[in-house]
């Protein structure tokens, strides 16, 4: 049971770290691994509700510009697979996860520094020569080397690390856990924090507010309020523009 | 404007040698734009890689050429993965260019063209796609997902990937057919501030709708005694509902513009609610 688990979130890890290989879609957030990883845990449900909430703590966690962010993937596997293990819920998953996840980013850093450039650097030597095969080769070997490098670790820390965990999990005094729960309410605060730092300016702060309290006074749900934000934002583009080039948008939009 | 999605058979190419199915395996091999990202040139080697499809059609089996051309595209690279394919179309069409006049065409131009329009892609780029885009598909996913909902993940991979795909595959083609050009066009319409513009209101009503719907925390203690004691909380309520979470919101977002790090406030925010658990200051929700 153990030892097909620990296979299983190495092949689970392996593919969310090839989330560039599958054209950067996203493959290895907290929201698609936490059911995956439920999955191989045996409990589905739990693994979408915990990974729900962890994609919400990680949700500042992309990389633009020179921010390194956590390790997303290593963080929700290990701490879905614990959480569901201890029987215990998505507070303890954030409390394993976070940890987990920045150690791995470290280690990433490290091993995504050194080898792609490794190879990238003999793809040059092949396009010197005009060997395209060769660029090729290089191309998929350059990606596969640092993941092939790094992702046994995240198995290994389950196989190893599972009872110790599990025993660890089941001594901790109440208000750790309570804390923690506090703490999954207020986290993802950072993360949109981040995101409206982003894209935040004086022009289009008060829309902000505006989503905000709109679920607040009314508890229309974030669905609900994207479609009128989708709205709103069209009426005031189209008023804010002089020349009529809207037809010219549209034109361009309706085509694929 | 009319025929976006055909090839211009016409008027930039005379000797055309680039086809639909080339483009679409252009498309193909820029699927793994990030796979090879690296600290040094970033996504050259992808680049280069998508590029060679194309390169081979073009230069065949002129070695002196195809070699040039391979290290011409092995230069620095970087943007919004997603919209890869409009460098690399506006590339094809350059190159192919290049191949019907090697001597009177100006090499160095689709080194300046790419170069060029890496930026402006980018601040674009980056803001749908990972201000607007996520930001709805993570709202929507998430929504569903903490209720145990398995069409939360689902629809979260759909919602951001269809519009992902789709513009990643239109992209090819305009790109070629507007070649070198398409700077300059785009830039004179005002279509990309329009965009960008009405992109990032979307992307912040919803974010501002997840923090209010995602951020939670709730005081404990009561002001008076007995029956006639008053939650404390309740009358925070009555303020304006929420207001401690915007307040939270607030600060965290004044912390990280003096430069603090994320990861650092987030551990200092756990502690503080292990302590304010402790002290019992504050409660869990439900």
């Amino acid at each position: 049971m153990l030892v097909t688990q620990t296979i299983l979130i190495g092949i689970l890890y392996f593919i969310s770290q090839m989330d560039g290989f599958f054209g950067t879609s996203l493959i290895g957030r907290a929201i698609i691994m936490g059911p995956l990883t439920g999955l191989i845990m045996g409990d589905v449900a739990s693994g979408v509700m915990i990974g729900g909430t962890l994609e919400l703590a990680f949700i500042g966690a992309v990389s633009i510009g020179a921010y390194d962010p956590p390790d997303v993937a290593s963080g929700t596997i290990l701490g879905t697979a614990f959480a569901i293990k201890a029987g215990a819920g998505p507070e303890v998953a954030i409390a394993m996860g976070l940890p987990v996840s920045t150690i791995m980013q470290t280690v990433i850093a490290i091993a995504w520094g050194l080898l792609p450039t490794l190879f990238m650097h003999r793809a040059d030597a092949f396009a010197e020569k005009g060997d395209a095969k060769g660029v090729s080769r290089n191309m998929f070997v350059a990606g596969f080397a640092p993941i092939v490098a790094v992702f046994w670790i995240v198995p290994a820390a389950y196989y190893f690390g599972s009872d110790a965990v599990v025993n660890l999990l089941g001594n901790i005094p109440e208000f750790i856990t309570t804390g923690m729960d506090i703490a999954a309410g207020i986290i993802p605060a950072i993360g949109f924090a981040m995101l409206a730092e982003m894209i935040m300016n004086k022009k289009v702060a008060p829309f902000f507010f505006l989503g905000f309290f709109l679920i607040q006074y009314f508890g229309i749900g974030t669905t609900a309020v994207a479609i009128f934000a989708v709205i709103i934002a069209i009426v005031i583009v189209q008023l804010s523009s002089n020349q009529p080039q809207t037809k010219q948008e549209e034109d361009g939009f309706d085509d694929f | 404007m009319t025929s976006k999605t055909e090839l211009n058979k016409n008027s930039l190419h005379e000797r055309q040698v680039i086809n639909k199915k080339i483009l679409r395996k252009v498309f193909l091999h820029s699927i793994p734009m990030e796979h090879s990202w690296n600290y040094e040139r970033m996504m050259n080697l992808g680049y280069c890689y998508a590029m060679i499809p194309a390169l081979k059609a073009i230069y065949g089996d002129d070695k002196e050429q195809m070699k040039e051309a391979l290290q011409r595209h092995m230069e620095f690279y970087n943007t919004t993965p997603y919209v890869i394919t409009l460098p690399l179309g506006i590339s094809v069409a350059m190159e192919e260019k290049r191949a019907e006049d090697p001597e009177h065409f100006d090499t160095s131009s689709i080194s300046t063209v790419k170069t060029a329009i890496m930026g402006p892609l980018a601040g674009i780029g980056d803001s749908f796609f990972w201000g607007t885009l996520r930001i709805l598909a993570t709202g929507v996913g998430t929504s569903l997902a903490v209720k145990g909902n398995v069409l939360g993940p689902i629809l979260f991979w759909l919602i951001y990937n269809v519009p992902h795909f789709g513009l990643r595959y239109w992209l090819t083609f305009l790109g070629y057919n507007m070649g070198a050009n398409f700077l300059t066009k785009v830039q004179e319409s005002g279509i990309m501030d329009k965009l960008t513009y009405g992109a990032s209101i979307v992307g912040l009503t919803v974010a501002g709708a997840m923090t209010s719907e995602m951020v939670y925390m709730q005081v404990a203690g009561k002001i008076g005694t007995g029956d006639d004691a008053t939650k404390i909380q309740a009358i925070l309520d009555g303020i304006a509902p929420g207001i401690l979470p915007l307040i939270l919101f607030g600060i965290v977002y004044y912390l990280l513009k003096k430069k603090w790090k994320p990861l650092p406030l987030m551990f200092l925010l756990m502690l503080l609610c292990i302590a304010a658990a402790y002290f019992k200051v504050l409660v869990a929700v439900e």
